[in-house]
């Protein structure tokens, strides 16, 4: 039964503060001791919520959080008040390649062979460079340490007729662990109910036309999508890890993306392709030195329904990144030095005459970790960036205080982060869909900046002889402000080449303020809630994208319960929810606050059978139009999945 | 006696032709097949809404062609300025029926080429489309996928017969 206990170790972890997390200060610490509060996504978290990829993920799990469509129905992302391109996604701390809308291609990130998930809101430019303006997260890969393990997995959805299939193998040995993984999705057209049909409409028009009495709401139709496009996708991965001495480790990895998108006119095809290798040599306990080498291309291209590839919308994104990070401790306290560099060039039919544009990008980083007392820790960063293409600089420092009292422990922290401009916003060209309005580029553009203050209180500990509340709890509430400014954007760029366009341009920014509770509590009995709520509010130039709806309030919650019936059966099951505010923009055409509910069972069956059921949308809601955020739901829909270890039978 | 029996006779032979007139129409003056009733040049106002954004084009003429009794083309003409231009395309096959004082047009999904403002063919997709006619009015509304365009076109358009 290792498995269920595997399980239920993880449920206990994400409560009791147990793991260690990287992110937030790009060494391994345990999350009570992290500089930064951290919300940690554990590989519990990922099976319960059964998601397929970090956009499910994060969207069942993080308050704050919105995930839309844009044009062409490319994903679009808002996280507290920022847009998608303020957030950074990394795997295992290496950055990703390509864009869809404003970030990665998150179809990308299946989590297949993830281990865990940390998320650090606000910015953390001084560790990791540009796009960490509002956040981080950082997606890790699961290391089995059993000698070989071997899982197929199969899911059934209701929504779009979506199945998901996946295999995943393993193994480890003194010298060597490697880690394959296979996943493939296919999801069919959804066509999303509107509230009248065509012919109800046109009554209603012929009434109005011929002065009779007719209903003025049939003819008030908000919605923006009337159809969802179907895609599939297929997602391989390698991860080989070589123990060459006790002193020094080498890991490869390597990877293969395709997806294609079934659009009216065209089926869009995207490719993505990754390889790494990092070296970590370790003199002894104290001192040890990282070298790496990534790169990640990211493809476009468009085919006719014959399989023709029509060259007009091929988009090339290549990125080659060198790593060398120097780590020191001197007794409890620790140094760490850095450098990257990075080449970045695209190619994408958005420039004039298809062609492409690269920059390079040096950084170095120090980071001193000073623990002064056995209560008190203080991290300080800087870091040094400079593109080529826009000959920009930027300066970003990070300090963090840590304190612990008996009963709470105080966190306090300023960030600065920055993003430079891309090359897509520097030297765009594009007559959007052919209809003569103009995307112009800026090469003038300077850096996004941002500066971050939050501080927090946490709170860890067991319930003892109090009857039904006996347990564990954590208890976290922070408050921040993120002052935003010199936002990238687009304005009226006038008529150009006989044409209307926009022109990317620096704006005056925003202010975030907000405040994030999470709760959690596991009673002994097996029973679990964590609840997590986010408040935020945005001052300054506020501007209200078509693409989400940024809103005041929001929740998730999880009540689980885990129990083993007997020796070949146990039971894990979860009822979640998540609900959305009134949006902060006022609009009333948009879902005015909604809340959806999934109910979870996952049994454990025999040795290594996992059987996993979901009846999503638990109480039918139904958006009033599809405009680009709307939750993605026509009703009520069911999952049925089946999960086996074969190195369990 | 006379009188009373000379109107009683009367009234039961203009009751009788009309009645026999009334037959007479039935029977011997087939009705005006659904097509030719609504075949003909409509003028009137066009609203396009794409991405939410409603824009409206007044004095367009959308021109519907009879194909067979109960079948009709229709053309819809050019939209937008400049480089911004739909031009005038064609929704083929429309079937009739009658409904009360109305008569229906519909048509589940129509799909057609036509060279654009820039030279090059365009695609176009029409779907879920009524037409109905009631007297002199008309009132269409469709969806339009258009080239390349992200967006469907949500068009409507109430004229009347010239």
């Amino acid at each position: 039964m290792p498995a269920i206990n595997l399980s239920a170790q993880s449920f206990r972890d994400s409560v009791e503060l147990e793991p260690v997390v990287v992110t937030a200060s790009h060494s391994p610490k345990a999350l009570k001791d992290a500089p930064v509060v951290t919300r940690l996504i554990t590989l519990h978290d990922i099976k319960i919520t059964d998601a397929t990829n970090i956009q499910d993920m994060l969207t069942q799990e993080i308050p704050g959080l919105e995930f839309g469509f844009a044009m062409s129905q490319e994903t679009s992302l808002n996280m507290g008040g920022f847009g998608g391109n303020a957030v950074l996604f990394l795997v295992d701390g290496e950055r990703m390649a390509g864009e869809t809308m404003d970030n990665v291609d998150y179809n990308r990130l299946n989590l297949d062979n993830v281990g865990r998930i940390e998320i650090v809101k606000g910015a953390s430019s001084a560790l990791y460079g540009s796009n960490a303006v509002g956040g981080v997260v950082n997606i890790i890969s699961r290391e089995n340490l059993e000698p070989w393990t071997a899982n197929i997995n199969s899911r059934y959805n209701s929504f779009g007729h979506e199945w998901r299939n996946g295999a995943n193998f393993s193994f480890n040995t003194k010298k060597w662990n490697s880690q394959t993984s296979f996943q493939h999705t296919k999801i069919d057209p959804v066509d999303l109910p509107k509230p009248y049909s065509s012919e109800e409409i046109a009554i209603e028009l012929l009434k109005k036309a011929q002065g009779l009495p007719y209903d003025a709401s049939v003819l008030d139709d908000d919605s923006n999508l009337s159809r969802l496009y179907g895609q599939k996708t297929y997602n391989v991965k390698e991860r080989l890890t070589w123990r060459a001495t006790d002193k020094l480790t080498l890991i490869g990895r390597g990877g293969y993306f395709f997806r294609t998108s079934e659009r009216d006119t065209y089926d869009y095809h995207f490719n993505g392709y990754s390889a790494g290798l990092k070296g970590r040599y370790a003199w002894d306990y104290a001192r040890h030195l990282e070298l790496s080498y990534a790169y990640d291309q990211y493809d476009k291209a468009n085919f006719l329904p014959d399989g023709t590839r029509t060259h007009d919308h091929d988009y090339s994104n290549r990125q080659h990144v060198a790593h060398a990070l120097y780590h020191h401790s001197f007794g409890k306290n620790s140094l760490i030095l850095g450098a990257d560099y990075m080449h970045d060039y695209l190619s994408t039919y958005q420039f004039v005459d298809n062609a492409s544009h690269a920059q390079n990008n040096i950084d170095g980083y120090a980071q001193f970790d000073w623990n002064i007392t056995e209560r008190l820790n203080v991290v300080g960063s800087v870091r040094y960036d400079y593109f080529s293409a826009s000959a920009q600089k930027a300066f970003t420092e990070r300090l963090a205080v840590v304190y612990k009292f008996p009963w709470i422990t105080f966190r306090a922290n300023y960030a600065s982060g920055f993003r430079a401009p891309t090359l897509k916003e520097m030297y765009m060209h594009f007559d959007m869909g052919n209809m003569g309005y103009l995307l112009r580029g800026n090469p003038d553009l300077k850096p996004e900046k941002s500066h971050n203050f939050n501080i927090a209180v946490e709170r860890t500990n067991r319930i003892r002889n109090s009857g039904f509340l006996d347990g564990r709890y954590n208890f976290t509430l922070m408050g921040y402000c993120n002052i935003f400014d010199k936002r990238i954007t687009t304005i009226d760029g006038g008529t150009y080449e006989g044409m209307e366009s926009a022109l990317y341009w620096n704006e005056d920014g925003i202010t975030v303020w907000g405040v994030d509770v999470s709760l959690g509590h596991i009673w002994d009995c097996g029973v679990s809630l964590r609840l997590n709520y986010s408040w935020m509010h945005e001052t300054g130039n506020v501007y209200y994208s078509d693409f989400y709806q940024p809103r005041s309030h929001s929740m998730t919650w999880r009540i689980g319960y885990n129990h083993r019936f007997s020796r070949h059966y146990a039971l894990d099951a979860a009822l979640s929810g998540r609900s959305q505010g009134k949006p902060q923009s006022g609009r009333t055409d948009v879902d005015q606050g909604y809340t959806i509910c999934k109910l979870m069972l996952q049994h454990h069956i025999w040795r290594g059978i996992h059987l996993n059921t979901a009846i999503d949308n638990l109480f039918n809601y139904k958006p009033k139009s599809y405009y680009y955020s709307s939750p993605l739901t026509t009703g009520t829909s069911f999952s049925i999945g089946l999960s086996v270890d074969l190195d369990m039978i | 006696m006379k009188i009373k029996s000379l109107m009683t006779m009367t009234l039961a032979a203009v009751a009788f032709v009309f009645s026999m007139s009334s037959c007479s129409s039935n029977d011997d003056e087939p009705e005006v097949a659904l097509a030719t009733q609504v075949e003909g040049s409509y003028t009137g106002n066009e609203i396009f809404v794409v991405d939410n954004e409603e824009s409206s084009n007044e004095t367009k003429a959308y021109v519907f062609s009879k194909v067979s009794d109960t079948s009709i083309d229709m053309n819809i003409p050019e939209v937008g300025m400049g480089m911004m231009t739909i031009p005038s395309f064609s929704v083929k096959g429309i079937t009739l029926s009658k409904d009360g004082n109305t008569i229906k047009g519909k048509v589940a999904s129509y799909e057609g080429t036509v060279t654009g403002s820039d030279g090059t063919e365009k695609a176009y997709t029409v779907t879920d489309l009524t037409a109905l006619f009631s007297d002199k009015t008309v009132v269409v509304t469709y969806t339009l996928k258009y080239g390349k365009m992200p967006f469907p076109f949500t068009g409507s358009f109430t004229g009347t017969k010239k």
